[in-house]
């Protein structure tokens, strides 16, 4: 029996492929801000994965990965239906930055905005735009996003017990990403992984490569395929689901701000295993005189940290997971 | 001692290391900017080498590379004397842009405003600033940029004649980049290059690294020492001059802008060969299918390419070297 999956423009009621866009917000000009959708409903029943990136609007490295994925799709050989959004925040991805350029006041970070509100700031109610499809059509959640370097690579899922949890876990450990957070369900308000699995929606959040350019094809092609494990963890694709090992969990993170500005060169990589105390990266001045170094304020495993080369007081310095244990 | 170089609040008037500021404007609450300055002053006399970087704000690849030669550099190993302005567009180095956040109406490409305005807009004040001194005490002018990407590896030197020629072409061949444009007349005017070429002084520019954060601790140490080796083919260090081997020269270069806008993914690198009309990336709309092929407008070696992820029409697509010719 088919589902009748609508987002926008884009109406899918049969199996088949369909395009279409929704519209979230409106610039000043008065022109519409309508944003990609791509539907595929499968043959057979199952599941709706909702897939969507660039959330953060030079989060390039999603974008990638979902378009790499869908091409690589046959909706015949789908139990259940894929729905993706790869450009969410459209307006701070043609302008390269992580917000909206017409966001001034507050609530800029749509990835704290959700469900959103129709009444409230351009983010808020491009929120509000996405989350109510969101909500009505999607089981299972992944949200795409970056970091600073390349070398990112960690996810999250809400540590929400019961079948949410369950099944949320499941999606993770079918990504495989070694350096995973069960996110402990007061963080991360307004995100769309916590609002969701709050509505009962499993979710997962991955972080791989960073904000521009700094992202490889490998990376595309590993993140897609590590989607298609997820789709076939969840039955919607068949085959043979692979087994990444054992994971790496923390209890919570440290989301660390520099507390000095100058040119800055990292020391340390991600993944790698840090002390409290232990050079992450070196200061220096204008006139290339070493300034001091940055000392990680926790132990665990560097998750993110700033690629310099200039750092300003206040930007995010170091992301790092607190006490790791193989899980 | 015969001279004593002032520049800005810097005075070095005997062997040593020197740093102060030179101011070049004011912001628009009144606050100075100043750029640093650095100078390593040998106990013999002997060339002046300037160097200069962040003409463009946002090639941290270049300051970085020029502190890392600063620092490697003893001054009493010296005959002869460093004049190094690591930043010159500051206001753009502190908000990774290439051009300056104050300019609006005029040149605001640094690099195509020397000698400078005394009565212009900001940037034209800063060249002016800047090339008073620079002509007053330079011999030698070294200019350092990047492109795009990582890869990015190339250099020109100013081909006007006599021995700025020739003078220019032996800084080429030491600092060994292999893809060399020698830089006729009437080529990149406005540029520090080819004015200071046209004051006399022998001048050369090299492209090493990406924009951003778009190169690596390797690049930076491997550019200081070619610096180091061009300050020996200068006769301002001892030692013998490392061979990088033969010079690619091109005629000239072709600069093409990109005929559309989109997600561009690129196929070629700096330094591939490449045919008029071959392909060099393609462009894909937001749901992830490829919509046009994009072609070489020019035989000839690939300088710099846009990286993507996203290139609106306009935008610098490709830089090639035409006619390479071994020399």
């Amino acid at each position: 029996m088919a589902k009748d999956i609508i987002v926008g423009t884009a109406r899918s009621s049969a199996p088949g492929r369909t395009k279409g866009t929704l519209k979230i917000a409106e610039t000043p000009d008065g022109s519409p801000c309508d944003i990609p959708v791509v539907i595929l409903q499968g043959e057979k029943e199952g599941p709706t994965l909702w897939l969507h990136g660039c959330v953060h609007g030079n989060e390039y490295c999603g974008t990638y990965v979902i378009h790499e994925f869908l091409r690589g799709l046959d909706h015949r050989s789908l139990a259940g239906s894929v729905v993706a959004l790869p450009v969410l925040n459209k307006l701070g991805f043609q302008a390269k930055q992580r917000m909206s350029p017409y966001e001034g006041f507050h609530g800029g970070d749509l990835n704290r905005q959700f469900p959103g509100n129709l009444g409230g700031t351009q983010t808020q109610q491009m929120a509000h735009a996405i989350y109510e499809p969101l909500k009505r059509h999607a089981d299972v959640l992944v949200d795409f996003h970056t970091a600073l370097t390349p070398d990112v690579r960690w996810a999250l899922f809400p540590n929400a017990g019961g079948k949410v949890g369950a099944l949320s876990e499941k999606v993770a450990r079918a990504f495989g990403f070694n350096s995973t957070l069960p996110a402990p369900m007061h963080i991360l308000a307004g995100s769309a992984m916590m609002t969701a699995a709050k509505d009962g929606i499993a979710s997962y959040l991955v972080e791989c490569g960073g904000r521009n350019r700094s992202f490889t094809d490998e990376t595309v092609l590993d993140a897609a395929e590590r989607l298609r494990n997820v789709a076939r963890a969840l039955g919607i694709l068949e085959g043979k689901v692979t087994d990444y090992g054992s994971l790496t969990y923390f209890s919570d993170f440290d989301w660390v701000t520099a507390g000095e500005g100058g040119l800055f060169q990292r020391s340390v990589r991600c993944g790698e295993r840090i002390e409290k105390g232990s050079v992450i990266g070196r200061y220096y001045d204008v006139w290339g005189n070493p300034r001091g170094e940055a000392k990680a304020p926790n132990a665990g495993v560097v998750l993110a940290i700033h690629s310099g080369p200039i750092m300003a007081v206040g930007e995010t310095l170091i992301h790092i997971g607190l006490n790791p244990r193989e899980a | 001692m015969t001279t004593t170089i002032e520049i800005g609040s810097l005075r070095a008037d005997k062997p040593g290391r020197f740093e102060g500021t030179l101011p070049v404007g004011a912001l628009p609450d009144g606050a100075p900017v100043e750029l640093p300055v650095v100078v390593l002053r040998g106990p013999k006399d002997g060339p002046v080498l300037w160097i200069h970087g962040c003409v463009h704000g946002n090639e941290y690849c270049t300051t970085f590379a020029i502190h890392e030669f600063l620092r490697s550099v003893e001054p009493s190993s010296l005959q002869g004397t460093v004049v190094a302005l690591p930043i010159l567009n500051l206001t753009a180095f502190r908000i990774h842009k290439r051009m300056s956040p104050f300019e609006g109406m005029n040149n605001g490409d640094l690099n195509r405003c020397f000698p400078g305005n005394e009565k212009g807009g900001f940037t034209e004040r800063t060249g002016h600033v800047v090339y008073r001194a620079l002509k007053r005490y330079a011999t030698h002018l070294v200019d350092s940029h990047t492109a795009y990407t990582a890869d990015t590896s190339w250099a020109l030197y100013a081909d006007t004649g006599g021995e700025v020629s020739r003078v220019g072409r032996l800084m080429a061949e030491a600092f060994g980049h292999e893809h060399t444009l020698p830089t006729p007349v009437g080529t990149l005017q406005g540029s520090a290059m080819m004015t200071a070429a046209g004051d006399g002084i022998p001048s050369f520019l090299f492209e090493a690294g990406g924009i951003d954060d778009s190169f690596t601790p390797e690049r930076v140490k491997d550019v200081a020492e070619r610096l180091r080796n061009l300050s020996r083919a200068i006769g301002l260090l001892a030692g013998e001059v490392k061979s990088y081997g033969r010079l690619t020269t091109f005629s000239n270069f072709h600069w093409a802008t990109s005929p559309h806008g989109g997600i561009f993914r690129p196929t070629v690198k700096c330094g591939n060969t490449v045919a008029e009309d071959e392909p060099i990336g393609s462009y894909y709309d937001l749901f992830g299918d490829e919509r046009v092929v994009a072609r070489a407008p020019a035989s000839g070696i690939v300088l710099a390419i846009h990286p993507g992820p996203i290139i609106p029409q306009g935008d610098v697509l490709i830089h090639i070297g035409l006619n390479p010719t071994q020399s």
